[in-house]
C-alpha cells in the first residue's frame, strides 16, 4: 500500500495535504451535494457553484476531503475498516461481494505452520444475536499459504495483515520470520487468542508469554506487529501493557468469548468441539467495554475494535471508545459486502459530527462520571 | 464451477410470494432477474430471514425453479424451505412486497446430463427442490445460466421421493408438469409405497434398470446408502450435500465434508464452494 505523506491530519479544519493518500472512499457518481470537495488545496463545499464538479472527477482519491487515514505504530492504512482474521477465508471468496482496494485492510483467515485439519462439525451455531464457532483452525499450513495465498493477495491493492499461530513461542517466531522474509505482508497479527487450540489462548492469558512472544516475533520480523488478544482473561489491560511493553504496534480487541451452546435434549453440546467462541452484534458492548478499558489505561498504544461491528454506527462507536481502527468479523458472513459500505458511508457520518479526519474522533469517549 | 458460470453478488430483492404448498413447507419466489438468468440447477442461494440481528445468519436454499415471463426472459427464482427452526420459521413469516437481503448464485451446480439416457433423482426430506430445475434442464426443455442440452438431453427423468408422510410431499405436481416421473416412499405409507426411498431405487435395479446418471439429495445416512447402491451397481452417481451454513461463499469453514483427495486420503472440503454436488464416490462416507 502506498503511504505518500506519513502525517495524520488530526484536526485539521481549515486545510488538507493534497498528497495523494488521502482515503479514497468516495465512489464514481456517488458524490452527493454539500459533500466536502478538495479544490487547489483548500476546502470548499461542493454545491451549486460546482456544478463543473463531473462525476468522475471524485473516483480521484484526492477529491476526498475527509481524511480516512490511520497510523497503528508503523502500519499505516487508507482507511480504518478491515475484514478480520477467518471471516472472510483467504480473501479471494470476499473479493466476489466488496472492491478489496477500498479497504483498509484484509487480515485471511489463521495460518499455521503445519497444515490443520480443524475440528469435527458441526463447527457453527447461531446463537441469539451471535454466531458460536470452533472450527479449530483449519488451514493448509504456512508453506501452502506463502505459494498460494500471498501471491494473490499481493494483488488486492490493500493493506495485507497476515495472521498467523504458532503451537508454541519458537513456532511463532519462525513463521513470522518467514512471513516477514516473503514479499507481500503488510503487517502480522499474532493470533494468541484463539479459544479452539489451547496453546493459543494459553499464550494470549499470561503476561509473561505475551512479552516473550511479542519481544521475540518483534526482533525475528521487519514488520509492524499486532497482537489479537482474548477477552478471557481477568484483566485485559495487563495483557495489552505487556504486549505494549514488548514492541506491538497495535492491540486488536478482541477476539471471540468462549461459550457453548447446548442441546437438552441430547444432554450434549451442539458444537463437536463442546466450546466455540462467541461472536457477532451480541458481544458488541463487551468488546466496547475492552476497547475504552484498554485505551484509557494505554493512550499511546493503538487499538484495533472488534466485536460485532456491523453498520456505520458500530464503527463510530469503536473509533470514539479508543479504536483507531476497526474489523469487520461476523458481518462478513450474513452480509458479504459490509465492509466496502462502511468505508463509503464513513466520510459522511463523520462529516455529520464536524471532523475532517478519523484521528480527531479515536478516543474522544468521555466518561459520565 | 466453470466459465459460463457468473460470479455471485449480493442484493436486496423483493418477495413475489411466499405461498405453503405443503405442511411446513414454502415456496419463496423472489423478483431477481439478475440470479435468474445466471443461476444454474444444483447452484443455491443464501437468503437473510430476519430483520436487523435474530436471526442473523442467511440460510442455504437450492434453486428451485426459474421463473420466467410470456417472452421466456428470467425474471425470477423460487426456492422451497421446510420450517425447521428460527430462521426458516422467520422466513415464513415474511410477505409478497417485502424485500430480503441475498446473496448467490453459489457453489458449483451440477454438470451435463447423460445425453440419450436416462437419469433417476433420489430424494429424501426437502432434498427434491433441486431437482425441479434440473429436470427440466437436463431434459433440454429449459436453458440455466446461458447453457441449453436442448442438442444432447437426457432420454428420461424420473423422480423418487422419500418423505416421513403424505402431508410433507411437496411439488409433485410441479414436477409431473416439468415432465419428470415421480414416484413416492413414505415412512407411514401415507402415499405411495411405504418404506425407503433407497428402496424404489433398488427395485428398479434388481428390475434391471440402468439410469445413466443418478443424483441424490437428502439425509446423509440415505446419501451413503445410494453411494453404496451406485458403487454396488456400478451407477453414475453424484449428490448434492446440504450442510449445516454460515456464510455460504467460503468464509467461514462451516460446512466442511470428508472428501477423498486425488492421491488419497481425505479432507475436510468447503461443501458451498467445492460443492454441494460431488461425486458420491468422492465423499468419505465412512468419516
Amino acid at each position: 500500500m502506498s503511504s505518500g505523506s506519513s502525517a495524520i491530519v488530526a484536526g485539521a479544519r481549515s486545510e488538507v495535504i493534497a498528497s495523494g493518500s488521502i482515503g479514497k472512499v468516495v465512489r464514481r457518481g456517488t458524490l452527493s451535494r454539500g459533500r466536502l470537495q478538495l479544490d487547489e488545496g483548500r476546502l470548499i463545499r461542493h454545491d451549486e457553484d460546482r456544478r463543473d464538479l463531473e462525476p468522475a472527477a471524485v473516483d480521484d482519491p484526492e477529491a476526498c476531503l475527509i481524511d480516512l487515514r490511520v497510523k497503528l505504530g508503523r502500519l499505516e492504512l487508507r482507511n480504518p475498516v478491515l475484514a478480520a482474521s477467518g471471516t472472510c477465508g483467504y480473501i479471494r471468496e470476499l473479493a466476489a461481494f466488496v472492491q478489496l482496494d477500498r479497504l483498509g485492510g484484509v487480515i485471511p483467515k489463521t495460518v499455521t505452520m503445519r497444515p490443520r485439519a480443524g475440528n469435527a462439525t458441526p463447527r457453527t451455531v447461531e446463537t441469539p444475536a451471535g454466531l458460536l464457532n470452533a472450527i479449530g483452525l483449519d488451514n493448509d499450513g504456512l508453506e501452502h499459504f506463502l505459494e498460494h495465498h500471498l501471491p494473490y493477495l499481493r494483488t488486492v491493492g490493500t493493506a495485507v495483515v497476515v495472521n498467523i499461530a504458532g503451537e508454541t513461542i519458537d513456532e511463532f517466531v519462525a513463521m513470522a520470520e518467514l512471513v516477514g522474509a516473503a514479499p507481500g505482508a503488510d503487517a502480522v497479527e499474532l493470533n494468541i487468542s484463539c479459544p479452539n487450540v489451547s496453546h493459543g489462548l494459553d499464550l494470549g492469558i499470561d503476561v509473561r508469554s505475551v512479552a516473550e512472544v511479542v519481544t521475540r516475533v518483534r526482533r525475528a520480523c521487519p514488520l509492524p506487529l499486532i497482537a489479537k488478544l482474548t477477552p478471557n482473561v481477568t484483566d485485559l489491560v495487563v495483557i495489552a501493557r505487556a504486549a505494549a511493553d514488548a514492541g506491538a504496534d497495535a492491540v486488536s480487541l478482541v477476539n471471540t468469548f468462549r461459550g457453548i451452546a447446548v442441546d437438552w435434549r441430547r444432554c450434549k453440546p451442539i458444537l463437536a468441539n463442546d466450546f466455540g467462541g462467541l461472536s457477532g452484534p451480541a458481544i458488541k458492548p463487551l468488546a466496547l467495554r475492552a476497547v475504552w478499558e484498554v485505551a484509557r489505561a494505554l493512550p499511546a498504544l493503538p487499538v484495533i475494535g472488534i466485536g460485532g461491528i456491523a453498520n456505520i454506527d458500530d464503527v463510530l462507536e469503536f473509533l470514539v471508545a479508543g479504536a483507531s481502527a476497526i474489523q469487520v468479523g461476523t458481518a462478513n458472513f450474513y452480509d458479504p459486502g459490509v465492509c466496502e459500505r462502511l468505508v463509503a458511508e464513513l466520510p459522511a457520518k463523520l462529516e455529520e459530527i464536524g471532523a475532517t479526519s478519523v484521528a480527531e474522533v479515536v478516543g474522544t469517549l468521555r466518561s459520565n462520571r | 464451477m466453470d466459465g459460463t458460470a457468473a460470479g455471485p453478488a449480493q442484493r436486496l430483492v423483493t418477495i413475489v410470494e411466499n405461498r405453503p404448498i405443503a405442511r411446513d413447507t414454502y415456496v419463496l419466489r423472489l423478483d431477481d432477474p439478475l440470479t435468474a438468468s445466471a443461476i444454474r440447477p444444483g447452484q443455491f442461494l443464501m437468503i437473510r430471514p430476519g430483520g436487523e440481528n435474530d436471526p442473523l445468519l442467511g440460510r442455504p436454499l437450492a434453486l428451485y425453479n426459474v421463473v420466467r415471463d410470456p417472452g421466456g426472459t428470467a425474471v425470477g427464482f423460487e426456492v422451497v424451505y421446510l420450517v425447521i427452526g428460527r430462521g426458516t420459521r422467520a422466513l415464513s413469516a415474511r410477505r409478497a412486497g417485502e424485500r430480503l437481503s441475498i446473496w448467490g448464485p453459489l457453489g458449483n451446480g451440477f454438470g451435463p446430463p447423460p445425453a440419450g439416457g436416462a437419469v433417476v433423482f433420489v430424494a429424501g426430506g426437502i432434498g427434491q427442490t433441486p431437482f425441479l430445475a434440473l429436470g427440466g434442464w437436463w431434459l433440454g426443455r429449459e436453458s440455466c445460466g446461458g447453457v441449453s442440452y436442448a442438442g444432447a438431453a437426457a432420454h428420461s427423468a424420473t423422480l423418487l421421493y422419500g418423505v416421513r408422510t403424505s402431508e410433507l410431499a411437496a411439488g409433485i405436481e410441479d414436477f409431473e408438469r416439468a415432465g419428470i416421473a415421480v414416484e413416492v416412499a413414505t415412512d407411514d405409507g401415507s402415499l405411495g409405497r411405504r418404506g425407503y426411498v433407497t428402496d424404489l431405487l433398488r427395485r428398479r435395479l434388481e428390475g434391471g434398470a440402468r439410469p445413466g446418471k443418478v443424483v441424490g439429495c437428502g439425509p446423509p445416512p440415505m446419501l451413503s446408502a445410494l453411494a453404496r447402491m451406485a458403487r454396488e451397481y456400478d451407477l453414475d452417481c453424484d449428490v448434492s450435500l446440504e450442510n449445516h451454513m454460515a456464510c455460504g461463499y467460503g468464509a467461514c469453514f462451516s460446512c466442511v465434508a470428508p472428501i477423498v483427495q486425488q492421491g488419497g486420503g481425505t479432507d475436510l472440503r468447503r461443501v458451498c464452494v467445492e460443492g454441494p454436488v460431488f461425486g458420491a464416490a468422492a465423499v468419505d462416507w465412512s468419516a
